[in-house]
């Protein structure tokens, strides 16, 4: 296998509305700033890989139309989509590639622009994940009542607040802990100049006092809807040593799917055989990079987390999938500010999507942010200690896709 | 890193209305009219698969982990087991629509009052239903609680022939 | 390439209108064929591309609720959002990346459920085309066809010819939706106008269907079976925006056609292969596929056809199955082009059977054929 190294990144600043760009410039400028972080120019480029979630921003096929803004055209751009794991699967695209050896630079890019959607483009979108059987269950003769009922968990959380109550039930952890990641979140987002929802000095006070969505829910739980895109340059690893000080290396990846703890199937039968807290896909894909990656023992030889938790849980149960914490003992290790940007375990430093969240592109900035994490370029952000592995998940689907991703400052 | 692009000004918006909506059809299977056909006569229906013999409600297709097709149907019992519960905000006029209605004015949910949504593992299945618990206060339901069926006084075939479920008393 | 990639199995759904079958069943059909036919369980299969696209399909995450019928349940999966050639591009550069070594591709789209043109003028740019509503696949087509037709004198009775062609070709083809064995260049000139010249039968047909396909690497490939299809070239390449490129070509097939020649070592691809597979949405866009493809000069696309080249029984037979003029279910179109060159080259081509050791297949996706996919495949 070829070794594949990410040269440079970038991103574009994060907010509810980019009303100053629409959507091409917004990714032309995350493109543009990858590149000349790399120090590449667009003719060097042999490949894109590009995904969004097409739903949101209602613009079908979107890199057909803005390919000529980041330099696609005349080249092999792959859309790859898989929900909100998208930009984990679209960075791992540009990763095989490149690893293949039919090409020997790839721009990988993702992006979201909610704002372009006249409703929320999160609510709109989202709920066409399940109309079809909403509908079909209407005709079946679904109550008012129960439509009221799922909607109302729907809609705000989804499966998320179940999820989360799996997690509290079987690991013994409160609504306090939801605050208080919630709340670090915020503070590490407050340093990073790119994201979304910046609250410096939020404590889990803060967040407790804010209003029920629906319990265990609170409204400063959940993840905003952000506009903005975000880009890395993939290279070889010949190319890498020569154009990069310090390129960061993919060094294992794989992207499970797991449906039995999927909220439901095609003709809208049965809920998870599995609870949504247990997700399977995610320990085995963990097991799989790690492997690949020839990492031990993740507690001692990964330095920096960087999970996608658009719900505070998920920082808790993925962080434990990945090995980096026992079983059910994430959030004592939060309580003891572990995950802190300082702590032993740093887990989202940079935020994570609980504060920025541009669906399509949240998962490829996780793997972004630990490039930045291991390059020592995370500037505010940046943990205080040497990172040399890293590794970064997205999640989608109805809980049921994952990518996981471990990165390192050596290619072994 | 490089520099965030600041320089631009506010852009024009344009308004447009591309709703995708109604022209998009959807073939569903009959399995969930089966189902719903089942609760009038008081029966759960669920696949059965004959590969790793587990037992979904209400049923479906094909297993995943099998690969196969889950043709036979079971019924399973209407007592099951709480797994899982959210309780949503207390609910005020004016708050929430659905379909275009206010659930308080319309009369389905008092002013203030917290809807319990439960899965419930329904005994001889291995998946869960989601669905509602009355009869028990938000601070009473928990993990485990042993819970049974309530239905309709007329049933006509309809999903909403299975109301809810409510605590199980002996 | 570094390593060699074979297919070895697929299956194709009988592609038909309306088909009465939900997407879950239909895509568990072919992915169960396709195992079946490479004799393989599901056990064997390290990794599952599928391809649909979320407005075609209706959904929001698309491949969502059909995980399980593919049979991706913990197996390592992507979705490629356009044409399923492009999901068999990027399995292939799984394989070679060494990372796995077995996976499974399946595409589909039932164009009933959404109505296909309509989704086309979504991918249009928001801020001008769009605004107009005018614009859609069917008309950006019959602009390109209007600007290839008068560059190169290119009358609409040999325009009608490819589609009688392929459309006789498709009534052999079982899998097929619209065969017309009797089909004569009058009735395609007759046939219902939607914009001038694009008629009825000169563009593809709305299908739904389903398709899927087994690759796997070289040292599996030879335990799997006896007779792997070698994927010997590939080459993929996007064009500038509709109004950023010249109509009356197609380049970025050009481009594409060239990476996979070079890879495969095919310098006169008339001579060196056999049959030609191609995803002609309209019927012109047949011709420009032969020039792009270096079959024949610029403008020349309409000579080859008159003369009989491309038939069944010409030198270089374009489309035996009946292309996408036969059967159009937009995902799934490219790969079913892949399976019906794999058929040829393995022999399984009943009633459209041409002698073939070479064969190319060719997959596009977007207004005016803007992406296109090229595969190369060969029996050595
Ligand atoms: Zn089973």
């Amino acid at each position: 296998m070829r070794n594949v190294a990410i040269i440079g990144c970038g991103q574009t600043k994060h907010s509810a509305r980019r009303r100053d760009v629409n959507l091409a410039e917004m990714v032309g400028d995350a493109v543009w700033n990858a590149l000349e972080d790399a120090q590449v120019t667009p003719q060097e480029v042999d490949a894109f890989t590009v995904g969004n979630m097409q739903g949101f921003g209602g613009v079908a096929q979107p890199e057909q139309w803005l390919g000529d803004w980041i330099g696609a055209a005349g080249k092999p751009v792959l859309r790859v989509a898989t929900g909100g794991s998208t930009g984990g699967c679209v960075a791992q695209a540009a990763f095989y590639a490149v690893a293949s050896g039919l090409y020997d630079i790839a721009v990988a890019t993702a992006w979201e622009k909610h704002s372009d959607s006249k409703e929320p483009g999160a609510t709109t979108g989202l709920s066409h994940v399940a109309l079809g059987n909403t509908i079909n269950m209407i005709n079946c003769g679904l109550s008012f009542k129960h439509l009221l009922s799922m909607t109302l968990v729907g809609a705000a959380a989804g499966v998320a607040c179940y999820q989360a109550m799996y997690y509290m039930y079987r690991s013994g952890s409160r609504v306090e802990h939801l605050d208080m990641v919630a709340a670090k979140d915020r503070r590490n987002a407050a340093k990073n100049k790119y994201a979304h929802l910046q609250w410096p000095g939020c404590t889990p006070e803060d967040i407790a006092k804010t209003e029920w969505v629906a319990y265990p829910f609170r409204y400063g739980h959940i993840c905003p809807a952000s506009d903005g895109a975000s880009a890395m340059v993939l290279a070889c690893e010949d190319i890498a040593r020569k154009r990069c000080k310090k390129p960061v290396w993919i060094k294992g990846l794989a992207a499970y799917s797991d449906e039995e703890n999927q909220i439901m199937s095609e003709g809208a039968g049965g809920i998870g055989i599995l609870d949504a807290s247990q997700q399977i896909g995610a320990t085995m894909s963990a097991i799989k990079a790690y492997r690949m990656a020839g990492i031990r023992d993740p507690q001692k030889e990964i330095d920096v987390a960087e999970i996608y938790q658009p719900f505070p849980n998920q920082e808790l149960i993925f962080a434990e999938r990945l090995g980096l914490f026992d079983e059910g003992t994430a959030w004592r290790a939060l309580e003891k500010g572990e995950t802190d940007i300082n702590g032993r375990m740093p887990c989202d430093p940079s935020g994570g999507v609980n504060a920025t969240n541009a669906i399509g592109s949240s998962a490829l900035q996780r793997i972004l942010e630990c490039a930045l994490q291991i390059m020592g370029k995370a500037e505010e952000h940046q943990v205080p200690k040497e990172v040399h592995n890293a590794v970064a998940t997205g999640w989608g689907g109805a809980t049921n896709y994952i990518a996981v991703t471990v990165l390192g400052d050596s290619p072994y | 890193m490089p520099y965030i692009k600041e320089e631009r000004k506010e852009t024009i918006s344009v308004e447009g209305d591309w709703d995708i909506g109604g022209s998009t059809t959807w073939k569903d299977s009959t399995l969930l009219q089966g189902y719903a056909q089942g609760l009038k006569e008081k029966r759960i229906i669920g696949s059965l698969c004959p590969g790793c013999g587990k037992v979904i409600v209400p049923p479906r297709n094909i297993c995943g982990r099998c690969h196969r097709k889950m043709d036979e149907k079971v019924v399973v019992s209407d007592i099951g087991t709480v797994t899982c519960f959210v309780i949503s905000a207390p609910f005020a006029k004016g708050k929430m629509q659905v379909l275009g209605m206010d659930p308080v004015e319309t009369g389905l949910v008092g002013e203030g009052e917290r809807v319990i949504s439960v899965y419930v593992k329904l005994d001889g299945a291995d998946s869960n239903i989601d669905t509602e618990l009355i009869g028990a206060k938000p601070e009473e339901v928990y993990v485990g609680m042993r819970v049974k069926a309530v239905w309709a006084k007329e049933r006509q075939g309809k999903l909403s022939d299975l109301e809810a479920v409510e605590p199980l008393r002996d | 390439m570094a390593g060699r990639v074979a297919i070895v199995g697929y299956a194709q759904s009988h592609h038909q209108h309306d088909i009465q079958m939900t997407r879950e069943d239909m895509v568990f059909e072919v992915a169960k064929g396709a195992l079946r036919n490479a004799g393989i369980s599901r056990e064997d299969v390290d990794t599952v591309i599928t391809a649909s696209t979320d407005f075609l399909d209706g959904r929001t995450i698309s491949n969502l609720y059909t995980s399980m019928a593919v049979g991706a349940y913990l197996k390592d999966e992507s979705k490629v959002e356009e044409d399923g050639a492009f999901a068999a591009y990027y399995a292939l550069m799984r394989i070679l990346s060494g990372v796995h070594d077995i996976a499974l591709v399946e595409a589909h789209t039932q164009g009933s459920v959404v109505n296909p043109h309509l989704v086309s003028s979504y991918t249009l740019d928001p801020l001008f085309e769009r605004q107009y509503g005018f614009l859609n696949d069917i008309s950006a087509a019959a602009l390109q066809a209007r600007m290839y037709m008068n560059k190169y004198g290119v009358s609409e009775e040999q325009v009608a010819m490819v589609a009688v062609k392929n459309l006789m070709n498709a009534a052999d083809n079982l899998n097929a939706h619209r065969k017309m064995p009797d089909v004569t260049v009058e009735e395609v000139l007759n046939s219902k106008l939607y914009y001038d010249p694009i008629r009825e039968l000169t563009m593809s047909p709305v299908s739904d269907g389903a398709c899927a396909i087994v690759l796997a690497s070289e040292e599996k490939a030879k335990e799997i079976t006896d007779i792997p299809v070698w994927i010997e070239g590939v080459g993929s390449c996007q064009d500038g925006y509709l109004r950023d490129r010249s109509l009356y070509k197609l380049d970025s097939l050009q481009k594409a056609a060239q990476d996979a020649y070079g890879m495969a070592g095919v310098s006169n691809p008339f001579a060196q292969i056999d049959v030609f597979e191609v995803s002609e949405k309209y019927a012109h866009e047949e011709l420009m596929i032969y020039e792009a493809l270096g079959l024949c000069r610029e403008g020349k696309g309409k000579t080859l056809i008159e003369k009989g080249m491309t038939g069944k029984d010409g030198e270089i037979p374009v489309n035996p199955s009946g292309g996408a003029l036969g059967a159009d279910p937009i995902c799934a179109t490219g790969l079913i082009r892949v399976v019906e060159a794999a058929k040829q080259i393995r022999g399984e081509a009943n009633g459209y059977q041409i002698p073939a050791y070479r064969a190319l297949a060719h997959g596009q996706f977007g207004i005016c054929a803007q992406k296109n996919v090229v595969f190369i495949l060969g029996s050595e």
